[in-house]
């Protein structure tokens, strides 16, 4: 039976996934520990396990492949095969700036008092938790966590600024703080970008669930919907 | 030639083969210049209704209908309206192709001849007209005299396309029109649709969800004898608004 055969292909769709998300959670809280504890052998780990998540971006893209060309699904079901392509995408975006930050660390591990009163550990924090609930949301189809998520984009950006400004004060007052503070600029760029996949995540999740696409506009569209006549 | 004015409205439509009822108080707008899909899973009235809108259905025993149908602002059922005359401008185009046992030329002038017209060119110039509308012209323009049944299926369908055209219909009702062709045959069917739909309002009933996706401008489900909704195909196929429509859609039941 066809839709037996789709349902099986869908779940294990969706058990790549959790997996993949996993990871990512896993991936992003080591390197957000090992940033915040100069732990060079966590920032290692987090390296070498990176391959995992671009193999498992590989078995997503082939199996949302497999699932268009041999079920042509439509409605909810086509939602969610599109927005797991591009969530795969994003998270796969995440497990690379895992790297990237434990990469920063590594090389800022001497500057522990810096990433402290620079505030980047608390925006990372803020980042972090707008990843994990982006991955909950889409686990859980929960909407109204993933406009919250999208919400919380501008703390990171607010985050992002004032980090810039400090740093490049500290710079100007200290030449010996220039190195160390070009790794962080980049670092804090590189969380910035985490906190937009997420906000990526959310508006898919949104797409996924009402079927609105709230991506660069303000207002979801008012589109029109079929009438009901029973 | 494309509007959005209504070709035909159906107004609390009912239909009962004996006692059973096959169709429960349909109402349903089609578009002049549109294709409509009528999709359901087999017995849920679909074709019972296509057949309502040339009155196909009065030729089987013991049918009850009751409700109107308004083509051109005109109800159908109207005791006056003369049934033959409204055949050659609702045309209607079977699953299974059924041309005559005559040339190919004579499957296309069979028709207009009965309706009088025997001037040679008059009738070549309407089989032409009427082969090239079907996309089948260029394919049988050397061998007009070969028998209509020695073409392949899906050229046979599209003779019989040809057919309907040469009396200048304005709605054309297609009954799974491609269900028996391979799939290169159902692509020149389609497009074939997409085309006509300029000049003519179509109806198509089809189990093919994605040839209801891919040739129609709108989509009405039918289940159980009630239409349950109707919308533009894009929001059908895409967000539906009631569950079962969803559920048929995306081959959960049917």
């Amino acid at each position: 039976m066809v839709q037996k055969h789709f349902g099986q292909e869908l779940d294990q769709l969706k058990n790549s996934l959790t997996q993949m998300t996993s990871l990512v959670t896993s991936q992003i809280t080591m390197a957000a520990e090992a940033l915040e504890k100069g732990d060079l052998e966590l920032c290692r780990v987090v390296k070498s396990r990176d391959k995992e998540i671009d193999a498992y971006e590989n078995l997503i893209q082939a199996q949302c492949e497999n699932l268009f060309a041999l079920f042509q699904p439509v409605a909810t079901d086509l939602r969610y095969i599109m927005s797991a392509m591009m969530v795969n995408n994003q998270l796969e975006r995440c497990g690379d700036i895992a790297v990237n930050i434990v990469q920063r660390a590594q090389k800022t591990a001497d500057h522990r008092q810096l990433i402290v009163k620079s505030q980047i550990l608390d925006m990372l924090r803020a980042a972090q938790s707008m990843t994990l609930d982006a991955i909950s949301a889409f686990l859980h189809n929960d909407v109204d966590l993933a406009r919250k998520v999208i919400a919380q984009d501008d703390v990171v950006d607010n985050f992002n600024k004032q980090i810039f400004n400090d740093l490049v004060e500290r710079m100007k007052k200290d030449p010996q703080v220039v190195e160390p503070g070009a790794h962080l600029i980049v670092l804090t760029r590189q969380i910035e970008r985490m906190a937009d996949h997420s906000t990526n995540i959310a508006e898919d999740v949104v797409f996924l669930v009402e079927a609105q696409i709230v991506a660069h506009r303000e207002l979801s569209a008012g589109s029109e919907k079929p009438s009901a006549t029973s | 030639m494309e509007n959005n004015s209504e070709k035909i409205i159906v107004n609390n439509l009912d239909l009962y083969y004996g006692k059973k009822a096959a169709l429960d108080n349909i109402n349903l707008s089609i578009l002049s210049n549109k294709v409509t899909a009528l999709i359901g899973p087999s017995g849920c009235g679909k074709s019972t209704f296509l057949r309502c809108l040339n009155r196909m259905n009065d030729l089987i025993p013991g049918v009850l209908i009751k409700g109107t149908v308004l083509i051109n602002g005109r109800d159908i059922y109207e005791s006056s309206v003369d049934v033959v005359s409204l055949r050659k401008k609702v045309g209607m185009i079977f699953q299974k192709s059924n041309p005559f046992p005559k040339s190919i030329f004579e499957n296309v002038a069979y028709a207009p001849r009965v309706n009088g017209i025997n001037n040679k060119k008059e009738l070549f110039e309407i089989v032409e007209k009427s082969l090239r509308k079907a996309a089948l012209w260029e394919e049988v323009k050397d061998n007009l005299d070969k028998s209509g049944l020695s073409i392949s299926g899906g050229q046979q369908q599209r003779l019989c396309i040809a057919r309907s055209l040469a009396v200048e219909p304005d709605i054309l009702l297609m009954d799974e029109p491609a269900s028996a062709l391979d799939p290169i045959s159902t692509s020149k069917i389609e497009d074939l649709i997409f085309e006509l739909k300029a000049n003519y309002t179509i109806v198509i009933v089809t189990h093919n969800m994605q040839q209801a996706a891919r040739v129609s401008d709108k989509t009405a489900f039918f289940y159980m004898g009630e239409l349950i909704e109707v919308g533009d195909t894009k929001m059908m196929f895409t967000q539906p608004t009631n569950k079962r429509t969803e559920d048929y859609v995306s081959g959960r039941f049917g």
